[in-house]
């Protein structure tokens, strides 16, 4: 279907029907299903209490009213201010350390030829393939046993189940991509593996690793079972749980649950939008190549 | 792991040939990993078959011993645990077929030439990269039966005379999560099927279009074939992942009403959250991973299949 839009005349009715109205009825109805349920929601955000529990129902508020932000963010039972640092660190933690210890191992795997490197391959190819809910009892006891409820490290170490295994099978596809002979000549100049890792690998393979790093970060941002089973205080929750324990609570507050929404999506829809572009082709290239 | 560990602690010794340096310096930068992946993934795994071999209720700990293979056997003559399956069938099923169509359409919508595509693009991509329960509260709002926006739309176009409780009907629920969940998913196969779109070589169309060939003879007979790749590995990652995925159920329904959305993964959590049963949650879980296993196995099969086309 390359039926390029804007080449009227030449082509099969077809084409043009498809390249015309056909083209523009699909891309407002695609707009439409990916966007309105964002615009209810955001719209919600703003409504007064009246607004929200209004029949016939109210859409539009009469005001942009930063209340239910104000409330969210500074509530004493569900203080989305500290739900946000804390998901904040945890996702900034798991992504500097995901990184830099699959930097190593995706080099590993890319550069050196030694026994079992299949079998590594395989593994991290199959982890991926893991129910999370498989470590959930086993994780909540290890992290009991030493002492590691309720920490940042809890949450923390159990991301790297899912974030390492995706990240490794990334970079080894970038670092493969780079050719050889470029750090060969700089470790004859001098550089070790390392320097020559450092120094002309790493810059080229940028790009890929700012992909990796995002995804790291937004799969952690996103995570909900690890952080509700591995705390229980409040101070220590994400937001993804403490949004979570919100609709816990009593009767649900439409109007705070939906500023709290919008508070946990903006910064992922921020760090997508700079991104996309090269998080979409590390997606794309393990499946594109076969 | 532990026995590379410590050989590989001589590395800098000039003594010991390249290969063997190459050899040890590669254990030495999986080291990390290999811990890191070991404490989380290796040890738990192993933990949960343990765990699944004893009477492990939480709130009974004088209860706790090895029974076996009792959990397993209680597996087996569970009727719910037939009934997630058969649920878990119809979810990952009804997500991924219609996520595929509509990501499919999708994608070809966004291969064309228009202005503001990029924008466009990054907008349509947003639903798939928000925490699940992000998705799943957005949802349930607009599911709610009197302040939702569903019910209140539906009747406004003449569609609807009763409002309808979405999540708490039982033949509603299912169908009403899938709709959830394929407007998350949508945005990963147009993804994927878009990529595989630009790949494919402008002059093999015009090739095509110099042959006569139609722009349906050209779906068919070029954008399919040369597409089957991706689809094959875009399709059955999808379907591990949605067969894995608790979320967005254990947060709008947690499996209700009356087991109607139960799938195997979300009753894996409720025995371990509200039962407190982790022995039996540990069999579940293990089980989940042997039916993972054996799919991940037919798909390695089926993709390398696919490789001479690529």
């Amino acid at each position: 279907m390359s039926a390029r839009a804007g080449s009227p005349g030449r082509g099969d009715l077809a084409e043009r029907v498809l390249g015309g109205p056909v083209l523009w009825l699909g891309l407002l109805g695609l707009f439409v299903f990916a966007m309105a349920p964002f615009a209810w929601v955001l719209l919600a955000s703003f409504k007064t209490r009246t607004e929200l529990y209004a029949t016939p129902l109210v859409y539009l508020p009469a005001s942009i009213n930063a209340a239910n932000y104000v409330d969210a963010w500074t509530s004493r039972l569900t203080p989305f201010s500290r739900f946000f640092a804390n998901s904040l660190w945890v996702s900034s933690v798991t992504m500097v350390a995901t990184t830099a210890i699959s930097i190593l191992a995706g080099y590993a795997l890319a550069r050196f030829r030694f026994a079992g490197r299949q079998t590594f391959l395989l593994v991290f190819l199959a982890t991926q393939m893991f129910p999370a809910v498989l470590l959930i009892a086993p994780l909540l006891s290890q992290w009991h046993a030493l002492g590691l409820i309720d920490t940042y490290q809890a949450l923390i170490y159990s991301n790297f189940s899912f974030t390492v295994p995706f990240t490794v099978w990334m970079l080894v596809g970038y670092f493969e991509s780079i050719p050889r002979e470029l750090e060969e000549s700089a470790m004859m100049d001098g550089c070790g593996r390392f320097g020559a890792l450092c120094r002309v690998v790493l810059p080229l393979a940028a790009p890929g690793v700012a992909a990796t790093a995002i995804f790291a970060f937004v799969s952690s941002w996103s995570e909900l079972l690890f952080a509700i089973t591995f705390t229980s205080q409040t101070e220590m929750r994400t937001l993804s749980a403490g949004l979570l324990f919100m609709v816990g609570q009593y009767e649900i507050q439409w109007g705070q649950l939906s500023a709290g929404v919008i508070i946990s999506t903006v910064p992922v829809a921020i760090l997508f939008t700079f991104l996309q572009r090269h998080l979409i082709r590390g997606l794309t290239a393990g499946a594109l190549k076969g | 792991m532990a026995r590379e560990a410590t050989l590989a602690a001589p590395v800098a010794r000039p003594l010991l040939s390249r290969r063997a340096r190459e050899l040890l310096t590669g254990y030495a930068y999986l080291l990390p990993v290999a811990v890191a992946l070991g404490g989380t993934v290796v040890v738990p795994i192993v933990k949960a078959m343990q765990m699944s071999l004893y009477n492990h209720v939480l709130i009974k700990p004088q209860e706790y011993r090895f029974i076996g293979l009792a959990n397993y056997v209680r597996l087996l003559r569970d009727e719910v645990f037939w009934l997630s399956l058969w649920n878990s069938f119809v979810w990952v099923f009804g997500s991924v077929s219609l996520q595929f169509a509509g990501g499919f359409a999708a994608a070809l919508l966004l291969h064309q030439g228009f202005r503001g595509r990029a924008v466009f693009r990054t907008l349509t991509l947003l639903p798939w990269i928000i925490p699940g329960v992000v998705v799943a509260l957005i949802w349930e709002f607009l599911y709610q039966p009197n302040y939702g926006a569903l019910n209140d739309v539906l009747a406004r176009l003449g569609l609807m005379t009763e409002k309808v409780a979405w999540l708490s009907n039982p033949q509603l629920a299912m169908p009403a999560v899938i709709a959830t969940n394929v407007w998350r998913g949508v945005p990963f196969f147009a993804i994927m099927l878009l990529a595989g779109l630009q790949a494919i070589p402008e002059e093999l169309y015009e090739a095509a279009r110099v042959d006569g060939a139609g722009v349906l003879d050209r779906f068919r007979h070029l954008t399919l074939p040369m597409l089957r790749p991706i689809i094959v590995v875009a399709t059955a990652t999808r379907i591990i992942w949605t067969f894995n995925y608790a979320d967005l159920i254990f947060v709008m329904t947690s499996g209700g009403p009356a087991n109607a959305t139960q799938i195997t993964s979300t009753y894996t959590l409720m025995q371990a959250y509200s039962n407190l049963d982790f022995g039996y949650a540990a069999t579940l879980s293990v089980v989940l991973l042997l039916i993972m296993l054996a799919f991940t196995v037919l798909y390695l099969k089926l993709t390398r299949g696919v490789e001479p086309v690529a």
